[in-house]
């Protein structure tokens, strides 16, 4: 009887073990996001993410997906800034752990880049990107978005759906 | 006793055979990948150009690629364009965009949603791949309320969402450059490469460019758009009627002769109209209008000349 039910507890670990092994990790694949606090785009953010970061999957709740990050931190990250890592099971092998699957390949900066602009734009010395680099230097913080959301009746505020 | 101990043999084999099969499964996708020393370099060559010929399509395209592409998009917009460099008004108009972008259904994008206005009395409105989304002057004198503005921004960012742009690009085109970059294995393109690459760049921007400023999108498209713009909308808390609205005024100005821009991009507003009054009506409840959004409307849009 006892030896039966070594045999089940051994069982047991081996299934969590595999389980989270396959443990679904998810790169972010945008430049930069935000941990946040609340699966609310204006809620507090904890930490910032960059393009590339791993984090594993904890939960999901409609489009937001609660994931932990490797120094451990815990919140939420909206699904489409983020996109699945295949092969999970590829880390754990020292051999293998410098190759990369077909996603990490068009993560890695590769295809049309900051080298294929600059080659264009020796190219195009007329056109000038003054105004797209003023563009994206304009950003709200999730407390100026609240507050508009807020004050204008919005969303969670309104009737948003 | 023995036929228990059995039993939980089996369970323990059973699990043994499922963690090591889960395993093989993940050793096979490696093996697809070159593996140090079990196989020749010429072999490792071919299996990288085959993970990476995985790209094929439109879809294939990488968030950084997209933000490439409208980075020079958007600076080909503005060479057509002067900016209308109002600061507070394109405060306005970037919260309201941003607003809207939030509750679509790609919030996040490479380097997330921005807005610009365009110094033209031409109505227009252009999006370009990777959230660059421009409005005419024009086009602002002509809104009435929030709600309106909010349903034009959300219709532009329905063409972001569904990569319209990029689904523009010539199918041959990508072929061609995911084979170039998929022989490319080192960190930087060698010079030949980087010509070569850059020429289909060249032209993934005409193709873009044609569509967007000249010809305008496919009609599916632009009726995909609106269907995108007035859930966007809603979902933010905005009455969709702001669409309808808009579309009204157009319809009114339609028959003008010699009009340029958003009319000669964009299907006819009444045929438009037909099709979000019909998708407004299939809507469960509908947000509505707020004084507070007309008046911080009224006072953003007091400074435009």
């Amino acid at each position: 009887m006892r030896k039966k039910g070594r045999y089940f507890w051994i069982a047991l670990i081996i299934l969590s073990i595999t389980s989270f092994l396959l443990a679904e990790t998810l790169i972010v694949k945008v430049k930069t996001t935000y941990l946040r606090k609340e699966p609310l785009f204006y809620s507090q953010t904890m930490a910032a993410l960059q393009a590339g970061q791993t984090l594993e999957k904890i939960s999901s709740q409609g489009s937001w997906l609660k994931v932990k990050t490797s120094s451990g931190l815990i919140g939420w990250v909206h699904a489409s800034a983020v996109q699945q890592k295949k092969f999970t099971l590829l880390a754990l092998n020292k051999t293998v752990k410098t190759k990369t699957s077909a996603e990490e390949v068009a993560l890695a900066a590769k295809g049309f880049n900051k080298q294929v602009e600059d080659k264009y734009r020796a190219r195009h010395k007329n056109l000038s990107y003054a105004w797209v680099e003023r563009m994206l230097r304009f950003r709200l913080t999730p407390d100026q978005i609240k507050a508009f959301l807020k004050e204008g009746k919005l969303a969670e505020f309104g009737g948003g759906q | 006793m023995r036929k228990n101990s059995l039993i939980g043999l089996k369970v323990l084999v059973t699990s043994l055979i499922l963690a090591v099969s889960s395993c093989a499964v993940v050793e096979k996708g490696v093996n697809m990948l070159p593996t140090g020393g079990k196989i020749s370099e010429k072999d490792k060559r071919a299996v990288v150009k085959t993970t990476k010929a995985l790209r094929k399509t439109f879809a294939d395209i990488t968030e950084e690629e997209e933000y490439y592409i409208g980075r020079t998009v958007a600076a080909l917009i503005l060479s057509r364009y002067p900016v209308y460099n109002h600061k507070a008004l394109t405060s306005y108009v970037n919260y309201v965009g941003k607003a809207v972008a939030i509750y679509s259904d790609r919030p996040e994008i490479y380097a997330g949603y921005h807005f610009l206005i365009l110094d033209s009395e031409e109505v227009n409105a252009l999006s370009a791949p990777g959230g660059f989304v421009f409005i005419s002057k024009g086009l602002l004198k002509r809104c009435k309320d929030e709600e309106m503005l909010a349903s034009i921004l959300a219709h532009e960012i329905g063409h972001v969402s569904a990569r319209h742009g990029l689904k523009s690009i010539k199918k041959s085109r990508l072929i061609d450059a995911f084979k170039i970059i998929g022989q490319e294995v080192a960190q930087r393109y060698s010079p030949e490469k980087l010509t070569k690459l850059t020429d289909i760049f060249e032209g993934v921007l005409s193709d873009i460019a044609e569509k967007l400023i000249e010809r305008g999108y496919d009609r599916k498209y632009e009726y995909e758009a609106d269907k995108l713009g007035v859930k966007f909308a809603t979902r933010t808390g905005y009455d969709p009627h702001g669409l309808a609205d808009f579309l009204k005024i157009m319809a009114a100005e339609a028959s003008k002769p010699g009009l340029k821009g958003w009319f000669q991009t964009h299907p006819s507003p009444q045929d438009r109209l037909a099709r979000v009054n019909k998708e407004i009506a299939g809507l469960g409840k509908i947000p509505h209008k707020e004084l507070v959004r007309n008046q911080r409307f009224a006072k953003a849009i007091k400074g435009l000349k």
